[in-house]
């Protein structure tokens, strides 16, 4: 990570490569965390909050690049198609857990 | 060397030992489309296994932020670099892509890490080609990635009060690692002691702590960057994918096997960790209805880490659709533009097995679809999407049904006695 702005001489520099890609692939992104996350089942405040969070950068850099509203339009596009999934897990017959038994029973001998 | 048979790379391949395979393999799936490096299994292994002095370096499982970070830092340039040097221009895959069980990618025509270690590397002891990260490398996983950077100008000072955030002006992803419990493991095949070894159970590359002496052979074979040395106990250490869970000793489960502590505690529900059946060639038996055999050889959506390492790890990616192919051509191989195409027009069993993540701490062992009535049928981003209320069903090593998913259903809250199921 450089510290200084670079020095085109030194043979020990840091050379950079350029990666492609433009706002289309910033698009992508952001539509894949809607979609990926209508999935889960979660609800239109609940996306744009992960969005809108500087924590979760990715998703964030994204909302700050393309803007609320073109975040807003890609997370109701997800949500018209997974929301009408909503899943429900149901767990199968359980024995329930076993104890640890980590300390000595005081009514055993 | 021995001629071992790699179905990732399509063909033998030189291995210092001969083949030993296991009767089911340690394994796993990433979604990395939905990983939002929360970190949640970072902290989740961290908090299990390397919490103790001297252990304040390793971090078994990690999240980074590609092609930007690295943990160790540059971990996959340095060792692509050195792969590059030994073979320049002759790193690359021919073949097609197929259908095979075995060469699924088409071939690898260039060097493994082991090849190229005997044409590169004196004396012949030296068994692969690595390298030791320096301590500088190692010591600040995810520094510069997304934290918060330092002044310009100003070394080794973070920016106190956090405002100044890197920002990156084009595609980036994370990448979730763990141990890839390789089936040629690097780490096994470097070790002077002989003091790694691989189960014949489950196929969990372990560390024999007794019989390591600290040479940090491992630490430098390893592609990936999993072994790790312990300074105060002088010796190294790595990943045990949590094999008292896998083992199903953990009283919660009565016996079944459970997911690993990183698998269980992913927020984004990105992980699937299974056991595969292993065929006697190394390669994955034919298992129809398990979810893992699925996304790797029928859907095709799963894909190797580097796979022309030439160790066949057991980590496999689901790759994201937004960045560029030629990038991820390189991480995954040359699956990838088919994966993504999978992923993005998803078969209506890919979207059942889909819903299979995360939903239990039990490991599923096989599935099965019940089919129910078309609920929606429409575009998404342009595309057709058709949604079914399809009920799927996991099993577990029992044979007993571990949870079904059904949908259209109100959200179903657990119970408190399964409230705090990670």
């Amino acid at each position: 990570m450089p510290y200084d702005e670079p020095e085109i001489d030194d043979p020990q520099e840091l050379v950079g490569v350029a990666l492609p890609g433009d706002e289309s692939v910033t698009l992508e992104m952001a539509a894949a965390f809607a979609d990926e996350f209508a999935q889960l089942g979660y609800t239109r405040p609940q996306i744009l909050g992960l969005f809108r969070r500087a924590e979760y950068t990715g998703a964030h850099q994204a909302w700050t690049l393309l803007g609320e509203e073109t975040i807003g339009r890609l997370v109701d596009e997800s949500l018209a198609v997974w929301s009408h999934i909503e899943v429900r897990i149901i767990d199968g017959v359980d024995d329930g857990a076993q104890p640890l038994h980590l300390f000595r029973n005081a009514t055993r001998s | 060397m021995a001629t071992v048979k790699n179905w990732q790379l399509g063909r033998d391949m030189a291995y210092p030992y001969d083949a030993r395979y296991p009767t089911r393999q340690f394994a796993f799936v990433f979604n990395i489309n939905r990983c939002i490096a929360c970190q949640s299994c970072t902290m989740a292994c961290k908090s299990t296994w390397t919490f103790n002095k001297g252990q304040e370096h390793m971090w078994w499982a990690n999240v980074e932020t590609k092609p930007y970070g690295g943990y160790p830092k540059w971990w996959d340039a340095k060792i692509l670099e050195k792969l590059e040097d030994a073979n320049p221009g002759g790193q690359v895959w021919g073949g097609k892509v197929g259908d095979g069980r075995v060469g699924p990618y088409g071939t690898f025509e260039g060097q493994t890490i082991f090849e190229a270690a005997q044409k590169t590397l004196s004396p012949d002891s030296a068994r692969v080609l690595g390298y030791l990260p320096t301590d500088e490398e190692w010591n600040s996983p995810n520094i510069y990635e997304d934290n918060p950077a330092g002044k310009r100008g100003v070394r080794n000072k973070l920016d106190e009060t956090g405002e100044q955030l890197p920002v990156h002006n084009t595609w980036f992803f994370y990448l979730a690692r763990i141990c890839n419990h390789c089936t040629y493991p690097a780490c096994l095949a470097a070790c002077p002691r002989k003091a790694i070894y691989k189960r014949p159970e489950d196929g969990i590359v372990l560390l024999d702590q007794s019989e390591c002496r600290g040479y940090r052979k491992c630490v430098e074979a390893c592609p990936y960057k999993k072994s790790m040395y312990r300074g105060n106990t002088r010796t190294s250490e790595k990943c045990i994918a949590c094999f008292p869970r896998v083992e199903g000793t953990d009283p919660e489960t009565g016996g079944e096997p459970m997911e690993t502590r990183c698998m269980s505690a992913c927020i984004g529900q990105i992980r699937m960790q299974g056991l595969v059946k292993i065929a006697e060639d190394g390669s994955w038996a034919e298992d129809r209805q398990h979810p893992l055999y699925f996304l790797v050889h029928v859907a095709k959506v799963a894909l190797p880490l580097y796979p022309q390492f030439g160790t066949q790890p057991n980590g496999y990616y689901i790759p994201p659709r937004w960045v560029a192919r030629p990038y991820l051509r390189q991480m995954f191989g040359p699956g990838v533009d088919r994966a993504i195409a999978n992923y993005v027009n998803p078969s209506r069993e890919l979207l059942g097995v889909l819903q299979l993540f995360r939903r239990s701490n039990r490991i599923i062992y096989r599935y099965e679809i019940q089919e129910g009535p078309k609920i929606y049928d429409g575009s998404l981003h342009g595309r057709k999407v058709e949604l079914y209320n399809d009920t799927v069903i996991a099993f577990g090593k029992s044979g007993r049904e571990i949870f079904r998913t059904t949908v259209e259903e109100p959200v179903h809250v657990r119970t408190n006695a399964h409230a705090n199921s990670i």
